[in-house]
């Protein structure tokens, strides 16, 4: 059966917008695949999506694990004869394949644009969180000492936040599920999906990948930090949970052990989101090419970060109003990061673990 | 020579390794007048020796037994004109290469002082031809490559005639909008600039230029060349370039990649006027196409049509992508490759033009272009996609390669031959191969550029995939035709930059020619002889092996078949030696005789001794050299075989076999360059024509009971030095194995 191929120029287009352009000068000469440190034996990449996107094939992209596999190195960058910076064109494939991959479309859309899209995916949260306090209290600043259960009181969090979250991880569901069928069409594995998750997630867990990596090897730790503090904010957040309704502490006092958790999860995301900011800021092969959807991303965790922080503090020491404003921030980012969530960069969460497990089962596959 | 002298050389350990008292006698007893030792003899003192000895005219012939005749040229020069010369390698031939103060070392010594001795009474003094040479070089084709020609050797100081069949000077070019670049930063294209150079060659009042002209014949030999056109100008010429281009591949016989059957797959010629004029439509409706998909190789590197790679069609390519996205930006080109070539620098306009090609440049095989229906697909195979895959366009353009315009003027010969034994109907079997012939030929007809009066035809001789180059690596510009160079899309595919250049590199080579012949020298590859062949033709046969053998048509033929030797024809190769049954041709420094004399000289020891001796016949372009490098790296070889440097293996008499193998010379190599289409002879067939003779020897050993092996023909490259030693040693193993050889002692 011959498959008929047609590069569309629209694909093309759509790549250029996010940093792939650069695939027109690939030459298919492989260097980029031999000098992978991640690149499986029997899989290599990323010579073969390079193809794909010179052609235009979008469907193989979005059905192609090594996608993901692919951490951003750059070290086939680095060392591309013909400068068709393979790092940056995975990156562009990446954002691509989210938006591919999204439930529903218009969501990968919107956010998949974000350099035009960007005031509607802020704005329209902080216009929500403006108007429901104005409806509620008159978005009456409350008096010092301050208690931001006053001005935002739990159940509207709640009502707002735990429908969003349903939401948004049905969507991820729905994505995830499209790519797992996807990419097990093309290559059949096997083993238990379970069993496989666990050591994915340990690897994922020591960032053991990200250390392979020659020329980008320094993002490994700030993206580390990261990780690790926004798996201990959502701790922090379970705790003050707890401490709520079977503590019935609130709000905390500083020096709670619960409170230790989170001003850790905090540290560790301002260490990991400055980290990676500046190794953005320097520029160079080492921090790739970034787009829009890219820029998007970190300056939201970045204003997510922030504004959790003023937040924190302010209740002590600015005047109440600021500190207020703050949190409304604070709020609109959280808000906005939840509903971006499948659609942003955020995604690569679940597809590059899912890929990491397919390569696992995948592999036990080709030893059987 | 009457008054033979011996010099030996005692110096570089030669003096050392082998005994020398004995030596003086030998060389007398061999037919020397004189012997001097020296230890030194290439320096002054020593070469001033031989000089008095010469200039006294004690001496007409002097040996000198030192080292390689390729070493210390400048100092033993003399004039030849006064003396015969002949070297000996001693340094290279024993002392380097064997054992010193071995007893075999010493008879090979004394062997070669011998045979040295014995050539030099056999040599003579060469008759230079004094002939009147005209300097105009006549340049046959007015494209890129003709014109430059022109201008170069009206540069160098020669007149010109240029000769072009149409109407206009320009070639191929005049349908040319722009030239891949052939200038830093080489990432854009630049104009055609074919105008200027037009202009130039028409107000160049050294070159007369003849357009719609045909040339009717051409007389005698290079450097008194009597050209005739059709419309009956005449003139003289001393040598020709021949630049009479290629022609597309005939894309008629492409109908698998769609070509006849949709108007909208075109060749790139067609393209190249749509991009000159401007106008890209597609044939069938006119209409401007969204994608063009260039097909590479179409036709090229295939054994079915042209074998070979063009080399151009991928630079076309990459210009006429680099036009199309120029002119009509929104028109997306897709290029199909099986191999980009863009050499060198230009890297830098490939990867432009296939940044910028709107499409996509990918590898593959273009299995077939399906024209039914509106959009043209193309079926690649082989694709890097790893499947079979289709790709939609609305213009397919094939990348077709070149076809040299060149004349096979043996084929030409051959029909003609042909015919004559048609007409003759000597047999019924002479009629019926006479017309088979006619049949497989006749396509020929009416293709003569040249119509040269040469026994051997009317144009050169074509060799590989029908060019008529002779070795583009060894001997650049070199044709089968001695002051006939070729130039441009003929000589080889090329694109516009090499083809200015060629016409550069054949004007020089036929300036060189021209030069060579005033000082009656021969040309490449025996640069400076100044020796031609004799022939005693009051015993020739008229057989006509060398009129048919000889690779550059030196010789004609009268009516009876004598032949007719011109000796500006003439490369001194010595083939026509070797092909003589007869033995009538001989050089005054090479004849069957002198060679002869030294097999005769040879020491041969008995049988009981056990001490074989064979005989290796050198090649003196490449084997001779690879001996000398083998020596000057000390490696040992075999002190049981005599080393004889020949001009090339077709100039082997094979009398000479004879004459060893009725000596008791127990076996006979014969060391020369590589034959077949990726020949290395220096004389195009030498090697091929000893393969020859010496399987016709092995035939007749067999019938007198000799063992065959006893004659054995080797290639050998320059640089494979390093397989002498073993070579010789197996050699040397296998006539042991044979047993003497049992003439010994009669």
């Amino acid at each position: 059966m011959t498959e008929e191929i047609l590069p569309s120029a629209e694909f093309r287009a759509q790549l250029q917008k996010r940093g792939g352009a650069t695939a027109s000068r690939c030459y298919q000469c492989a260097t980029c695949s031999s000098v992978c440190q991640l690149a499986p034996d029997q899989a290599p990449f990323p010579r073969k999506q390079m193809h794909y996107v010179q052609w235009g094939l979008g469907d193989r992209l979005a059905a192609d694990p090594a996608v993901w596999l692919c951490h951003y190195c750059n070290d086939c960058t680095t060392r591309c004869p013909r400068d068709a910076k393979p790092g940056d064109v995975m990156q562009a494939a990446r954002s691509l394949t989210v938006e591919t991959l999204a439930a529903p479309r218009f969501m990968g859309k919107l956010v998949g644009r974000a350099k035009f899209t960007w005031p509607l995916l802020l704005g329209l949260p902080f216009a929500f969180w403006v108007i429901a306090l104005y409806a509620l209290n008159g978005l009456t600043i409350p008096e010092a000492p301050l208690v931001y259960d006053v001005l935002v009181p739990h159940w509207l969090i709640y009502v707002v936040f735990f429908p969003v979250t349903g939401l948004v991880l049905l969507a991820t569901l729905i994505s995830g599920l499209r790519f797992w069928t996807l990419i097990g069409k093309n290559q059949e594995r096997s083993g238990s999906f379970i069993g496989t998750v666990i050591p994915a997630m340990i690897e994922v867990g020591v960032h053991s990948r990200f250390a392979k990596c020659g020329t980008a090897g320094s993002r490994r730790w700030g993206h580390f930090f990261l990780m690790w503090g926004f798996i201990g904010a959502l701790i922090a957040t379970t705790l003050a949970i707890v401490a709520l309704y079977l503590i019935g502490t609130y709000p905390l006092p500083l020096d709670h052990p619960f409170k230790f958790v989170g001003n850790i999860a905090a540290l560790l995301l301002l260490v990991g989101g400055i980290w990676l900011w500046i190794n953005r800021l320097k520029g160079g092969e080492q921090s790739g090419t970034s787009t829009a959807f890219d820029n998007f991303f970190l300056y939201l965790v970045l204003l997510v970060i922030l504004s959790g922080i003023f937040t924190e503090v302010g209740r002590f020491y600015f005047p109440p109003a600021l500190a207020c404003w703050i949190y409304i921030v604070h709020l609109t980012s959280i808000l906005t990061m939840f509903a971006t969530f499948p659609y942003s960069k955020f995604a690569h969460l679940i597809y590059r673990t899912l890929a990491m497990v397919h390569e696992r089962m995948a592999e036990l596959k080709a030893s059987k | 020579m009457e008054k033979v002298g011996c010099f030996l050389c005692t110096g570089c350990d030669i003096g050392s390794a082998i005994k020398t008292e004995g030596l003086e006698e030998i060389a007398k007893e061999s037919g020397a007048t004189a012997f001097v030792a020296n230890e030194c003899l290439c320096a002054p003192e020593g070469v001033e020796i031989i000089r008095t000895a010469i200039d006294s005219g004690e001496l007409d012939g002097v040996l000198i037994a030192a080292c390689s005749p390729r070493a210390k040229m400048d100092e033993f020069k003399f004039d030849l004109n006064k003396v015969a010369v002949e070297r000996i390698g001693l340094r290279e031939l024993v002392v380097w290469s064997h054992q010193p103060g071995d007893e075999d070392t010493q008879m090979l010594a004394e062997d070669y002082i011998r045979m040295g001795t014995s050539k030099v009474t056999k040599m003579e003094l060469p008759k230079p031809p004094q002939e009147a040479i005209d300097q105009t070089v006549l340049v046959v084709g007015g494209g890129l490559a003709g014109l430059t020609a022109a201008k170069a050797s009206a540069a160098l100081g020669h007149p010109v005639v240029l000769v072009e069949s149409t109407d206009k000077l320009g070639g191929y070019l005049l349908g040319v909008k722009d030239l891949v670049p052939e200038r830093p930063p080489y990432d854009t294209t630049h104009k055609n600039d074919i105008q200027d150079l037009i202009s130039e060659v028409e107000s160049n009042d050294k070159i007369k230029v003849y357009k719609s002209a045909k040339i009717k014949k051409i007389g005698k030999q290079p450097g008194q060349f009597e050209a005739e056109l059709l419309g009956g100008d005449s003139f003289k010429a001393g040598a020709i370039v021949q630049a009479t281009g290629a022609r597309p591949y005939d894309a008629n016989k492409l109908s698998h990649l769609g070509f006849g059957k949709s108007p909208d797959v075109i060749t790139s010629r067609q393209m190249e006027t749509m991009i000159l004029e401007g106008k890209l439509q597609r044939p069938s409706d006119n209409q401007m196409p969204g994608r063009v998909v260039f097909v590479q190789c179409a036709g090229s590197r295939d054994e079915k049509h042209l074998p070979y790679c063009s080399s151009e069609c991928c630079l076309t390519t990459l210009k006429q992508v680099s036009g199309i996205r120029k002119d009509f930006p929104d028109v997306e080109c897709a290029v199909i490759y099986r191999d980009l070539r863009a050499p060198g620098q230009l890297e830098h306009f490939y990867l432009g033009v296939q940044e910028n090609s709107g499409g996509m440049f990918t590898r593959g095989e273009v299995d077939s272009v399906d024209t039914a229906g509106g959009k043209l697909k193309i079926h690649l195979k082989e694709s890097l996609l790893g499947d079979e895959a289709v790709l939609e366009g609305d213009l397919v353009v094939l990348a077709v390669g070149m076809v040299p315009t060149s004349a096979d003027g043996e084929a030409i010969r051959q029909l003609k031959d042909a015919r004559a034994r048609i007409e003759k109907k000597e047999s019924d079997t002479q009629v019926a191969e006479g017309q088979k012939l006619e049949e497989q030929l006749k396509h020929h007809d009416g293709t003569e550029i040249l119509n040269l009066n040469y026994r051997q035809g009317p144009d050169m001789p074509v060799l590989k995939y029908n060019f008529p180059d002779s070795h583009f690596i060894c001997f650049p510009y070199e044709t089968r035709r001695t002051g006939i160079y070729a130039a441009g899309a003929v000589h080889a595919p090329m694109d516009a930059a090499q083809a200015r250049e060629d016409g550069w590199g054949a004007a020089m080579k036929a300036v060189q020619c021209i030069q060579a012949m005033n000082r009656s020298e021969a040309v490449h590859p025996r640069a400076g002889d100044i020796s031609v062949a004799d022939f005693f033709l009051q015993r020739c046969t008229q057989c006509k092996r060398c009129t048919e053998e000889c690779p550059f048509g030196a010789l004609n033929e009268d009516e009876k078949g004598t032949p007719e030797y011109n000796p500006l024809r003439c490369r001194r190769c010595g083939i026509c030696l070797g092909s003589c049954p007869e033995r009538i041709v001989s050089f005054p420094e090479y004849s069957v005789d002198a060679v002869a004399s030294m097999l005769k000289i040879i020491e041969v020891p008995e049988e009981d001794e056990e001490k074989p001796r064979m005989i290796a016949f050198l090649c003196e372009n490449d084997a001779y050299p690879a001996l000398d490098e083998a020596a000057a790296r000390r490696l040992k070889w075999n002190p049981w075989i005599r080393v004889i440097p020949v001009r090339c293996l077709g100039a082997v008499n094979v009398v000479w076999i004879a004459d060893a193998l009725s000596r008791g010379i127990d076996g006979i190599l014969l060391i020369g360059c590589k034959k077949g289409d990726d020949y290395q002879c220096h004389y195009i067939r030498g090697s091929e024509l000893a393969e020859y003779r010496m399987e016709n020897v092995k035939e007749t050993l067999e019938r007198l009971s000799l063992e065959s092996e006893r004659v054995r023909v080797v290639e050998l490259a320059r640089d494979e030095y390093a397989r002498i030693p073993e070579l010789f040693e197996e050699f040397a193993e296998t006539i042991e194995e044979a047993g003497p050889n049992p003439y010994k002692g009669w």
